[in-house]
């Protein structure tokens, strides 16, 4: 029996982890169908924001825009509150697959947090997450105490990441770092090693101070729960397998690929008038730019205890479950 | 019916629709909301048009719209360009047909000032017009020359086509902007030699019998000078502002709006409700091409669900056609249309076709926006419907002056054209050369 | 009629009935114009304020971008009513004129149709916007940063399904005109 259902992205395919929805959540739940045969499903492929934008991910997904989508949870802090601790917890944890971990077991045992993925009419099936974060700029800074007074390009919410150092964030997005950068509009941008090496940053911002900044957790590959509700029993195991694998395997993929990314730069740079460097940031100077920040956490758990979701508690659960599973915070965000 | 099938028909269907006189943006919204309910379901339909009207427009770049347009408007009513002119005129007046050229080079200036090339077609049919006229060249001629050069307004950034194409090929407005420099000087000269070569040739498609005996008005090089200064000023703000590091786009469109508005009120051209005026007209004019946009937005995703696209770059690409035939055919088909439709509706109805068929053919997308902008811009010169063409003639006025006649006054510079976009296709680079930079 | 189209001049609207439900409703039609052309001056003002707020101060201003974003889907759908009763959504006019012209009665009718296809569409989105504005509303939906500044979003939606709904009204009263006056109607002009 063949079962035909969409599947899109706000972003291209290039974008790893929604290349790997083809190369390892696709093909992975094929080849499980194909073991007994029962079933075959027909992918009707919308990739790279044919069929929205990166603004209606949630909702393209909830409505039945798609069948199956990536989920961008940075941009639905309203609809997803919860969802948000990893970014107002900066620098808890610098490791993908810990953190995918840490989301994934607390998907499953925190009522609220699932609730508000699968209220919206959805049944997540894998996770994602950035890699790390790391500060590109013109000249090279010796520590975080130079970024007082530059403009830094960050996107949205990582603004937050740069309130008490005195630097100014410039919004802005990947597609306008470079022009951001280049003409002067920032001195430099907060980034990751994935993000900036396809945009070519590292022409206009050849230093890339390395503070390792922590990973964040980015959203979810989902599925419409009316399609989901259709599906043989036998076409369900094989995506939730499929879902597991491919979360696994991204979260490898995430630490591997920002250092073959930072080594990429170098290499590509290496001839440029300055060639690209990497300045590495002691321990002391990530510790030094976590104590600057406010109490970022404390106020977003505030806020979203206000809006009746049990941000404070789930705050606690996340950080305890990041020292569980072996992770020192960079700031116990929690006490 | 497969989703190919119902694809196809409802491409078919939104031409015939367009023709018939249905408004471009409702056929669109019809089309694509049969299509998607017959492809998936009419409640994934219902929804789908609900999140494309609310998300589709909601981008911060969009706002350059009304902004440039409103720009545009305020210098056409503050005499900027009418100074533009002057000063071209005073610079240009020994050499052959010095006046055909010194309109020309004054649209290219005026360009760079304004986005939409209906500003610069009203502008200079008021203010060229008469005085070529005055000088022997030929009423016909003259009302060409305007309607040739008037096409510079969307090639010399800034330039609302750019934005339209950069929107919808995600790529960057700044780059299409740079991209568009080049081929608009290329078509400058273009122009210029095609009035000097008509000049010495054809003298009696130029110039009345009479020949040229009138006076210039002298002009004093003070006076150039002063009148340079709105322009100049504009053209540092905008250009300057945002490729020396000031301003994004969006910001450019909004600095350049105060700008004029600037100028505007120094020079008292704002009398007894004219700013009002102008706003509810930049509003109209905002609606109507961004609800094409929203509409646009709504006919590519249904294309999408269908595949029509994916089936389309299949057959051209592994065909007998091959790349260049497919690239040959879109610009035919964009110059047919261009006789039929208004320029922002030709890109909106066939680039959702085309530029997954041009992506996957490795094109440079720089480069094929350039080429679908020239290529577009000839519509505006070609009849029945060539809208350079009627704006002047609205504009002037002057029953002496039929439509058809400027129709054939134009008709060397629509050669021009093909000419120019002849030569980008041979040679990218005049295109690509500075936005690769 | 033509987005280019920018003589002040280049198109009659249509005229405004003294009195009577055509008066009022020209009213609200304009009204929503009306917020709608000043907020063209107020997007203009925002953005202004946040260049020289980044290149003199060294800040950018908060939620600029996003309300720049929100504030211009405003815009296009305040006025669309108005746009629509100018007559100005770009068409082709080579064939239904001359339609008019040879076959009044037929001509009128296709225009009416056309109206009606209109507002049909524009009713669609009306009533699927209800339930993304239900959405926002009950869920906060907002834009910003908690933490730097944040705006509700649930208002701009009023407007917008407002702006649309309006819309939708005026193709009807468009149609319904056409239908009883084959020789004037209001299209083309
Ligand atoms: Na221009
Ligand atoms: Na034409």
């Amino acid at each position: 029996e063949t079962i035909s259902l969409t599947v899109a992205s706000s972003h291209p395919t290039v974008v790893p982890w929604v290349g790997m929805i083809q190369t390892h959540f696709m093909a992975r739940t094929d080849e499980i169908l194909a073991e007994s045969g029962d079933y075959k499903i027909e992918w009707n492929e919308a990739f790279g924001g044919t069929l929205y934008k990166a603004n209606a991910t949630l909702s393209s997904v909830e409505e039945g825009i798609t069948d199956v989508g990536w989920v961008f949870s940075f941009l639905e802090p309203a609809q997803l509150p919860l969802s948000q601790v990893s970014t107002n917890t900066p620098f808890a944890t610098a490791n993908p697959p810990v953190l995918l971990d840490v989301m994934e077991q607390l998907l499953e045992s925190n009522d609220a947090f699932r609730a508000e993925w699968e209220d919206h009419n959805l049944k997540v099936l894998g996770l994602t997450a950035t890699d790390l974060y790391d500060i590109y700029t013109k000249e090279p800074l010796t520590g975080i105490a130079d970024i007082d007074g530059m403009k830094l390009s960050a996107p949205g919410v990582l603004g937050n990441w740069l309130r008490g150092t005195g630097a100014n964030a410039v919004d802005g997005a990947l597609t306008t770092f470079y022009t951001d950068v280049q003409t002067g509009v920032s001195d430099g941008a907060l980034t990751l090693a994935l993000g900036a090496m396809p945009i070519k940053l590292y022409e206009v911002a050849p230093y890339i101070n390395r503070f390792d900044a922590g990973a964040a957790f980015s959203g979810a590959i989902a599925i419409n729960a009316d399609t989901w509700d259709t599906l043989p029993e036998e076409v369900q195991a094989a995506m939730i397998a499929a879902g597991k694998y491919y979360t696994e395997s991204h979260g490898q993929d995430m630490v591997d690929r920002h250092e073959l990314m930072l080594n990429l730069m170098v290499q590509n740079g290496a001839e440029q008038d300055p060639p690209v460097t990497i300045v590495p940031m002691p321990a002391s100077e990530r510790q030094a730019w976590v104590d600057m920040l406010p109490d970022l956490a404390g106020e977003w758990a505030a806020s979203v205890d206000a809006l009746g979701a049990p941000g404070t508690e789930f705050l606690g659960e996340y950080m305890q479950a990041l020292r569980d599973a072996g992770e020192t915070p960079a700031r116990d965000w929690d006490k | 019916m497969s989703p190919v099938e119902i694809g196809t028909y409802g491409i078919i269907a939104l031409i015939l629709l367009i023709y018939i006189g249905m408004p471009i943006g409702v056929g669109m919204l019809l089309v694509s909301f049969t299509g998607v309910a017959m492809i998936r379901s009419e409640g994934v339909a219902t929804r789908m048009i609900g999140a494309v009207a609310n998300d589709s427009l909601r981008e911060y770049l969009f706002a350059v719209v009304p902004l440039f347009v409103l720009m545009g408007l305020l210098v056409t009513v503050s005499g900027v360009g009418k100074d533009t002119f002057d000063v071209f005129e005073r610079l240009l007046k020994r050499v052959t047909a010095g006046l055909g050229i010194a309109t020309v080079f004054a649209n290219a200036v005026f360009a760079s000032i304004t986005g939409i090339s209906i500003a610069s077609a009203t502008v200079f049919s008021r203010v060229a017009v008469p005085e070529m006229t005055r000088h022997g060249y030929r009423k016909q001629f003259a009302a060409g020359v305007v309607a040739g050069s008037s096409v510079l307004g969307m090639m010399i950034p800034p330039s609302l086509l750019m934005i339209v194409y950069a929107v919808l090929a995600e790529e960057s407005v700044g780059r299409m902007f740079l991209a568009g420099i080049g081929p608009g000087l290329v078509l400058a000269l273009m122009f210029s030699a095609t009035i000097i070569l008509l000049a010495r040739t054809r003298r009696g498609f130029v110039f009345d019998e009479a020949g040229d005996t009138a006076t210039y008005e002298h002009i004093s090089l003070g006076a150039v000078l002063h009148k340079s200064i709105p322009i100049l000023s504009l053209m540092t703000l905008v250009l300057g502002g945002l490729y020396g590091g000031f301003f994004n786009p969006t910001e450019a469109g909004a600095a350049g709006a105060f700008g004029a508005l600037v100028i505007a009120l120094l020079r008292k051209s704002l009398g007894s409700g004219v700013l009002w005026r102008l706003l509810v007209e930049t509003g109209q004019i905002t609606v109507s091409v961004l609800i094409l946009i929203m509409a646009a937005t709504f006919f590519s995703r249904m294309l999408a669900l269908s595949g029509v696209p994916r089936e389309l770059a299949e057959f051209f690409l592994s065909g007998p056609v091959g790349p260049m035939g497919f690239l040959v055919l879109y610009l035919l088909i964009i110059i047919a249309l261009g006789c039929l439709i208004d320029s922002i509706s030709i890109m909106l109805i066939m680039l959702p076709i085309a530029l997954p068929v041009a992506e996957a053919a490795g094109f440079d997308l720089i480069w094929f926006g350039v080429l679908t902008v020239v290529s577009v811009e000839i519509g505006l010169l070609t009849p029945p419907f060539g809208l350079s063409v009627y704006t002047i003639k609205s504009a002037m006025d002057d029953p002496d002056l039929r439509v058809g006649d400027i129709f054939v006054g134009a008709l060397p510079f629509v050669v021009a054209m093909l000419v120019t976009l002849a030569l980008i296709i041979a040679v990218p680079s005049i295109a690509t050369w500075l936005p690769r930079l | 009629m033509k987005p280019e189209t920018n003589t002040p001049d280049a198109r009659a609207p249509r005229g405004h009935p003294r009195r009577g439900p055509g008066r009022v409703w020209a009213l609200v039609v304009e009204s929503l114009a009306v917020v709608g052309t000043l907020m063209i001056g107020a997007l203009m003002v925002i953005i202004c304020a946040d260049i020289v707020f980044r290149n003199l101060l060294g800040a950018s201003l908060p939620l600029v971008s996003e309300l720049g974003a929100l504030v211009l889907v405003m815009i296009v759908y305040l006025q669309l009513a108005t746009t629509i009763r100018a007559d100005r959504l770009a068409r082709t006019d080579i064939f239904l004129p001359l339609i008019r012209q040879g076959y009044p009665r037929l001509g009128a009718g296709i225009a009416a149709l056309f109206d009606l296809v209109g507002a049909v569409m524009l009713g669609l989105i009306a009533w699927s916007s209800i339930r993304i504005l239900e959405k926002d509303f009950s869920s906060g939906e907002f834009i910003g940063v908690t933490g730097i500044a944040t705006l509700p979003t649930w208002p701009f939606r009023v407007l917008i399904l407002l702006g649309v709904a309006v819309a939708a009204v005026e193709c009807i009263l468009r149609a319904l005109e056409n239908l009883r006056n084959p020789k004037t109607g209001v299209d083309p002009q």
